[in-house]
């Protein structure tokens, strides 16, 4: 479990991180989002004990990073992906790892096996390509077996294939009992892989709470039908209380109904449809506009928009 | 592709990560460090640049001296250090400790492992002091194999115009492994301004300016603040350790000693604070 209460952190004149407060759990996946320059780099910085805050505090697993002995063994994070000497081989490079925190060397082969690095494990880390080295980040950050993860977008300069491994990955660890922070300025991204979302701009927590919630509020869906009876079935799913505004000549937009009652009353009606479909409101869309929003208020006294669970 | 996932956990918090002892968070520490040096090839090209500068310019400016034996001129006769050329080569070996102490921290710097290494040792001053133990070591074997190889080898030369000492004789002994120590300080020194600057760049224009230019510099301040401020500079501390004759621009041997783990000690308390309070 990771626990921040009022962590601010202040470069200068900036405000990188806000009074942020915010409970990461064990057994699932946390979402880490925010636009870019947000704080989330920062705030994982500090977590990990490699900035310290300007006031507030931040704890894993109820202690401090930096009184941990071993912090390996706790906490895995990968925060730079290219963080490796590009001159050293990447077996080298976990293994001066696992020597720090007495890992058996063992489990840098098992390690490498879990990120499917084996066979490029005697390259130089220098030529590894973007995703193979993403992979040897996270192979560094599970190699102590840590019941608590930190990636910094994992899914960087992965393939398809990668994004879903890494997806496939986190839920798993997750599902191990793990917890697990991820970030990402990749809203559906995280929408697939997350349960929890933690939302940040401008280093102030502006949402915490369930992906499903974050759905939810984000303004639900409507059902869009292409009909050549546009009038006709108008009326019809008037009357069954559904709220329809005409998009197009032959384009209806329903909300109220599901699709399957549209396509119902359309065949019992009679009625051609051309098109049927369940539109769902754009979580992109409003995660923009939780955080364009957000810095429109910017300098006023109202709270951020703040939902903890 | 194969999915294996470590066994299940959410175990608490071990008694490793509690209730290790700081002595052995160094030890590991150490270790790592060790894996680090033994793993990128510009540890094994500047330690063999040292060796075969320190003991190539000490052979071949003991040979020249042999060569033109017979045209020295008085001061050079009665101030004669049997060892003198033997440890020419330390001044070009020094640059090369010196690059590489500097690249010890700024190396982790530029490619951004220095999160790792705090992410992974977060008692940063027992880190620093794992750095500076494991190079000092590795520096310490080195320049005493080839400050020993050099000596053996110029005395050699010398022999021939019965002018050798051998490592028995009052002071050599210590000199010899004076040239060592003075490697290995400017190693630590080194590691200390790679942590303060934190560019590579940065770190070896100053320590080269210390080195080089700033003797140069402080010859031209008038009598005598030349030669008294040049006996405390760095480069004349380290060279009074491995003299075996009482030169009068020369701290004693112990006196240079000191002088050098000084300024050792200075940079590496400057070291030691700013890498504590400074974010990474």
């Amino acid at each position: 479990m990771i626990k921040a209460e009022n962590l601010t952190k202040r470069y200068g004149a900036t405000q990188a991180v806000d009074d942020l407060s915010f409970t990461v759990e064990a057994g699932q996946v946390t979402g880490f989002l925010g636009p870019n320059g947000s704080g989330k780099s920062t705030t994982m910085r500090m977590i990990v004990g490699l900035d310290g805050p300007t006031s507030g505090t931040v704890t894993v697993g109820g202690r401090g990073y930096g009184s941990l002995r071993f912090p390996l063994h706790e906490v895995g994070a990968l925060l730079d992906a290219s963080a490796a000497h590009p001159g050293r081989r990447a077996r080298n490079h976990l293994n001066w790892l696992a020597d720090s925190n007495k890992i058996p060397r063992s489990r840098v082969d098992e390690v490498l096996g879990i990120v499917g690095l084996t066979e490029a494990a005697h390259r130089r880390a220098g030529e590894l390509s973007l995703g193979m080295g993403q992979r040897l980040g996270i192979a560094a950050a599970l190699l102590g077996d840590p019941a608590v993860l930190i990636l910094d977008e994992p899914i960087n300069g992965l393939d398809p294939e990668g994004i879903l491994w890494v997806r496939h990955l986190l839920r798993s660890l997750a599902g191990e009992g793990r917890t697990v922070l991820v970030s990402s300025h990749l809203m559906t991204e995280m929408a697939l892989t997350a349960d929890h979302l933690i939302i940040i701009g401008r280093g102030r927590l502006l949402s915490s709470g369930s992906v499903a919630e974050f759905i939810e509020r984000s303004g639900g869906h409507h059902v869009k039908v292409v009909t050549p009876d546009a009038g006709a079935l108008g009326a019809l799913l008037r009357d069954k209380g559904a709220i329809v505004v005409v998009d197009a000549p032959q384009v209806l937009s329903v909300e109220g109904l599901e699709s399957r009652d549209v396509g119902m009353l359309a065949a019992g009606a009679g009625l051609t449809l051309y098109e049927l479909s369940t539109q769902r409101a754009s979580l992109e869309d409003a995660f923009m506009e939780l955080t364009h929003e957000h810095a429109e208020y910017r300098g006023t006294t109202e709270p951020a928009e703040a939902n903890p669970t | 592709m194969t999915q294996v996932v470590a066994p299940p956990v959410a175990a608490p918090t071990t008694a490793l990560v509690t209730e290790a002892r700081l002595s052995s968070v160094f030890l590991a520490a150490v270790r790592s460090e060790r894996t680090k040096l033994t793993t990128v090839r510009s540890t094994m090209w500047a330690l063999i640049i040292t060796v075969v500068s320190t003991v190539g310019f000490g052979a071949l400016l003991t040979a020249i001296v042999v060569n033109q034996w017979d045209h020295r001129s008085l001061a050079e006769v009665t101030g004669f250090d049997p060892l003198l050329y033997s440890f020419a080569g330390l001044n070009v070996a020094q640059l090369c400790i010196g690059v590489l102490g500097v690249l010890v921290m700024t190396s982790e710097y530029a490619t951004g492992a220095i999160r790792l290494t705090f992410g992974a040792t977060p008692q940063r001053r027992l880190l620093l002091g794992a750095k500076v133990s494991t190079f000092s070591v590795v520096i310490a074997v080195v320049s005493l194999a080839s400050c020993v190889t050099v000596f053996f080898i110029g005395q050699a030369i010398l022999a021939t115009k019965q002018a050798g000492v051998s490592i028995t004789d009052p002071g050599v002994l210590r000199a010899v492994i004076g040239g060592a120590v003075h490697m290995v300080l400017i190693g630590v020194i080194a590691i200390a301004v790679g942590a303060i600057v934190r560019h590579t760049a940065g770190a070896v224009a100053i320590l080269f300016g210390v080195l080089l230019i700033i003797p140069g510099l402080v010859q031209l301040l008038p009598q005598p603040w030349n030669n008294d401020i040049t006996l405390y500079l760095p480069s004349s501390a380290g060279s009074a350790m491995s003299a075996v004759v009482r030169f009068p621009n020369l701290l004693s041997p112990l006196g240079g000693l000191l002088v050098l783990a000084g300024y050792a000690v200075a940079t590496l308390a400057v070291a030691s604070i700013v890498l504590v309070r400074r974010d990474a």
